[in-house]
């Protein structure tokens, strides 16, 4: 975790909101909200639709804080996912998929076959994200790219294989190895 | 489904490639799914550290405003409903004058009073025909205990359990009515958890829409004034069925 954020104390801040205390529900928003739209922003990449999803997180922050149990995980963490998740259902049910048709993966397929050049990172990675970084750096450009994909920027499996110009089995495939590589490297 | 499969959907479920209806699959089984619940808050900490690699944004100022003004409204829809539940007696003369009560009780929880109504009826043995239907909610939970049936230009009313109640040995229920321009509450007499009761209506003006039934927490012997003076357990305002 960044250090700018370790000194705010979540978790306590997250147990006055279960009590009702709003001033703490302000000081979470304070600390965090700017990092939280930049999350929100990448999934759904419209303003106005970030800060709705900003919006309706924390109303669900307010209302959930007292199912938060810190034996579970982070404060920080279960904040972060409330709003991931309000994010990627915005997404997902506005069916952002129904742009990578069956036509276009097809035809992404066939140009696949004769591109077999080497993937270039589509992401720098110049945060400090710890054990995850040398976990990704074992993962080849394609997994590894598409692990980012899903989870920075909220691709489907289809994005994924517009965005790499890649076949669409390829892409689950990735996934799902880079996954579990992920989980071999981190346990 | 084998380790391999349980870890890549729950590593799916939080990079957030699975479709909605599988996100909402995932969901479900994971109420019940101890193994496939751990397996998602792992992920979920293990991937975590990635969301520092979307640049921050600065939120409009009016964000919070809009954030703070809806919790306000929340607030205020739980404070109305919760007053119904914590009435002391000194208050009880004031509270069936308080539009801001019945205002919120009105806004939340009878449109789904009203859906009950719905399905109650198909569950009754006796369609209730065209009259008046009331479901009587808890101001709380809004969970439906009670029924009230009335036909059109009928003097009487039945009131039907759909559940027990449990009433300690020294207090009992009391059914009350309230039409919309009626100075305050009438009795309909005292109620027994789990009974059906049918209700004379002969003395009171004809039903209205709207008008208000409950039904409250009151001494053995009923209420000693001429109002209700406990606590209301339960709730609605009667809608007209065709």
């Amino acid at each position: 975790m960044p250090a700018a954020s370790s000194a705010f104390d979540y978790d306590t801040a997250l147990a006055e909101c279960a009590k009702g205390h709003r001033a703490a529900l302000h000081r979470i928003y304070q600390h965090e909200s700017r990092r939280l739209l930049g999350v929100a922003l990448r999934i759904v990449r419209d303003r106005a639709r970030a800060e709705d999803v900003l919006h309706d997180a924390f109303m669900n922050i307010w209302t959930r804080a007292a199912s938060f149990d810190a034996t579970r995980g982070e404060g920080r963490g279960w904040i972060h996912t409330i709003v991931r998740n309000q994010a990627l259902s915005a997404v997902r049910t506005n069916d952002r998929e129904v742009s990578a048709d069956e036509e276009t993966i097809e035809a992404l397929e066939a140009d696949a076959v004769s591109n077999a050049a080497p993937m270039a990172d589509v992401f720098e990675v110049n945060a400090d994200i710890g054990r995850l970084d040398e976990c990704l750096e074992q993962l080849d450009a394609p997994k590894r790219n598409s692990i980012l994909l899903a989870y920075v920027d909220g691709c489907s499996h289809g994005e994924i294989a517009q965005r790499l110009n890649a076949p669409l089995g390829s892409v689950k495939a990735w996934v799902r190895r880079g996954l579990l590589s992920l989980r071999e490297c981190m346990a | 489904m084998n380790a391999d499969d349980l870890y890549v959907l729950a590593g799916e479920y939080v990079l957030g490639t699975l479709s909605a209806a599988r996100r909402a699959d995932v969901e479900t089984r994971m109420a019940n799914d101890a193994a496939l619940r751990t397996a998602v808050e792992q992920w979920q900490q293990k991937l975590a550290p990635l969301t520092a690699l979307a640049e921050p944004a600065e939120p409009s100022p009016a964000l919070w405003q809009r954030i703070e003004s809806s919790l306000a409204a929340q607030e205020e829809r739980a404070a109305t409903v919760n007053v119904a539940t914590t009435l002391q007696p000194a208050t009880v003369r004031s509270w069936w004058n308080s539009l801001r009560l019945w205002r919120g009780l009105a806004a939340t929880g009878f449109a789904a009073a009203a859906f009950m109504g719905i399905v109650v009826v198909g569950k009754l043995a006796q369609p209730p025909g065209p009259g008046y239907m009331v479901v009587l909610v808890g101001p709380q939970d809004k969970s439906p205990g009670w029924v009230v049936q009335a036909a059109t230009n009928s003097q009487q009313a039945r009131l039907i359990p759909l559940g027990k109640v449990d009433v300690p040995s020294d207090k009992s229920l009391q059914f009350w009515t309230k039409g919309n321009d009626w100075k305050g509450p009438v009795s309909l007499g005292l109620v027994r958890p789990g009974e059906s009761k049918e209700v004379s209506l002969d003395k009171l003006p004809p039903l209205e829409p709207n008008q208000l039934f409950e039904i409250t927490l009151e001494p053995y012997n009923g209420s000693p004034l001429d109002r209700p003076t406990g606590p209301i357990l339960f709730i609605g305002r009667a809608v007209k069925i065709i």
